[in-house]
């Protein structure tokens, strides 16, 4: 029971990451009609930019704002490229995929060349935090916690902003239909800019949990995480947010239960293997295609 | 108030539309007729910005608006009403009339408690999803949407589209009583008999060019335009 529980949170913690993650590749799937395959890659750059600040500064604050500052940043650097894109073939979204992809081969070299001689970077204990609960192998950190709560937070607050303020309106009237958006005066390049943006806050706050809960990063990472990423918003449904909820959820607590109760890394191989048979039954993802 | 100088559109080679003049003055309701592919609708995307105008003016008070931003030419006064009664269609009616009221939020109960006096109906589905709607519902919400930003030119494209003969009338006495509040109406319509008879003046446009304009009252006693037009001769 201990080690189910334990589980638990563990996946419930895990599982926020990936919804935060899904969430933020839909909003820009939706609003700005792009596949921006390289979001993860943004991600694990600020968790690097998170490390490259604890070497120098011992304020957290200074360090959350600069991590998630870049990952802001970074993220509406990329805009100009899609926007001129889409100026040239319209908005396609296979073109932007093929780019995306490529820039993510663009950060990883930068992150494998440049940063930390590309070895894997550790964060500091004291930035990880201690264990609050233990069972031999199976613990939970005081920066999973952060990740859990953060998570939690960084959710609803997004579901609050999308359905219950002018702003948020007027992201989904542009994902549903931009023409007629900007027919009624809805200014459609800014709104793309603040979906950008949006997604970007969504991306440094994972950074900064991700730090917390897994304690390392490696190039490689962004790779991993993106895979999961894109596997979790096709089953879900492209462009599903509230199924990409449950599925960010989902995959997270089966990922924590096989590693609790399988013996070996078996995690990625069933979760997988459940996102194939759920594709085979249902195509359009289990909750539906909304992009 | 609105002013076309000499336009020209195209898609590639295919030149959509040829030398377009038309104006629209205060006050007045003014008709766009003709058969399907004659260019109406090309001209009211070119005139909002949504299709690229390859040479002539487009002048709306005072100011050019050729090759604007489509946002930006709407925020001005321009309230385009879309064929194909067009709504946001996974909201509800109101957050429909609220995204109407984006450039002017300040007046959004005002302009609201208006739209309702004329059209009670959505006060009743104020909370329905507004894809379930009926057709001639949808058309009422994309007219109230519009309204909401207070447009002082309204451009209607095609609002007999896919609605029933008991509903298109009801949609021309709201336009009619649009016109008696003060609004200034440009309609595109291909139904010339229904069009003629709710406006002043009117434009009749055949592949791209405008080939008659003058008085509705003018056009509808024209045997060409009975004739092409009007299904009868006289």
């Amino acid at each position: 029971m201990e080690v189910f529980i334990a589980q638990l949170l563990n996946g419930l913690s895990l599982g926020s990451m990936y919804v935060l993650l899904v969430l933020g590749f839909n909003l820009m799937l939706l609003v700005a009609k792009i596949i921006q395959f390289a979001y993860p890659h943004l991600v694990v750059l600020s968790m690097y930019v998170c490390w490259g600040m604890l070497k120098y500064t011992s304020n957290v604050f200074l360090v959350i704002l600069a991590s998630i500052g870049s990952c802001i940043a970074i993220n509406i650097a990329t805009e100009p490229i899609f926007r001129l894109l889409a100026k040239r073939h319209g908005l396609d979204i296979n073109v932007s995929f093929v780019v995306s992809m490529s820039m993510t081969l663009v950060i990883t070299d930068i992150m494998s060349h440049l940063l930390n001689y590309g070895f894997p970077i550790a964060f500091p204990s004291k930035w990880i935090g201690k264990s609050v609960i233990g069972f031999g192998l199976i613990t939970f950190s005081s920066g999973q916690a952060y990740a859990l709560f953060g998570g939690i937070a960084a959710v609803l607050a997004f579901f609050y902003l999308l359905y219950r303020t002018r702003q948020g309106r007027v992201l989904r009237a542009i994902s549903e239909n931009s023409l007629l958006s900007s027919i009624i005066g809805i200014p459609t390049i800014k709104t793309r800019v603040i979906s950008y943006a949006i997604a970007g806050l969504l991306g440094g706050l994972t950074a900064i949990m991700l730090s917390k809960m897994l304690g390392s990063a490696s190039p490689a990472l962004g790779d991993f995480v993106g895979m999961k990423i894109i596997a979790t918003s096709i089953v879900a449904g492209l462009g599903n947010l509230k199924g990409g909820l449950v599925c960010g959820l989902l995959l997270g607590i089966t990922e924590s239960m096989a590693i609790g109760y399988l013996p070996g890394s078996w995690s990625n191989a069933i979760s997988f293997m459940m996102m194939l048979i759920v594709m085979l039954i249902k195509p359009e993802g289990l909750f539906g295609i909304k992009a | 108030m609105l002013r076309v100088e000499d336009i020209f559109v195209s898609y590639g080679p295919i030149k959509a539309l040829e030398n377009i003049n038309i104006n629209v003055n205060a006050g007045e309701t003014v008709a766009l007729i003709g058969a399907n592919g004659a260019g109406k609708t090309t001209l009211l995307k070119a005139i909002m910005g949504i299709q690229k105008v390859s040479a002539g003016k487009i002048i709306f008070l005072g100011e050019e608006i050729t090759n604007v931003g489509t946002d930006k030419i709407a925020n001005r006064g321009l309230g385009l009403i879309p064929e194909g009664h067009l709504v946001f269609s996974t909201m509800t009616v109101l957050e429909n009339l609220q995204l109407g009221s984006y450039n002017n939020p300040n007046c959004f109960n005002d302009n609201l408690e208006s739209v309702f006096e004329s059209f009670p109906i959505l006060h009743k589905r104020i909370n329905q999803i507004a894809g379930t709607l009926s057709g001639g519902e949808q058309q009422m919400l994309s007219i109230a949407r519009s309204l909401m930003a207070k447009p002082k030119l309204i451009i209607v494209d095609e609002p007999s589209l896919g609605l029933a003969p008991k509903v298109i009338g009801e949609i021309f006495n709201i336009l009619r009583g649009l016109n008696k509040k003060g609004y200034t109406i440009l309609l595109a319509e291909q139904k010339a008999k229904k069009a003629l008879e709710f406006v002043d003046r009117a434009y009749v446009m055949e592949i791209g060019k405008i080939v008659l304009h003058g008085p509705a009252q003018e056009l509808i006693s024209n045997p060409k335009v009975h004739n092409a037009y009007l299904g009868s001769k006289i």
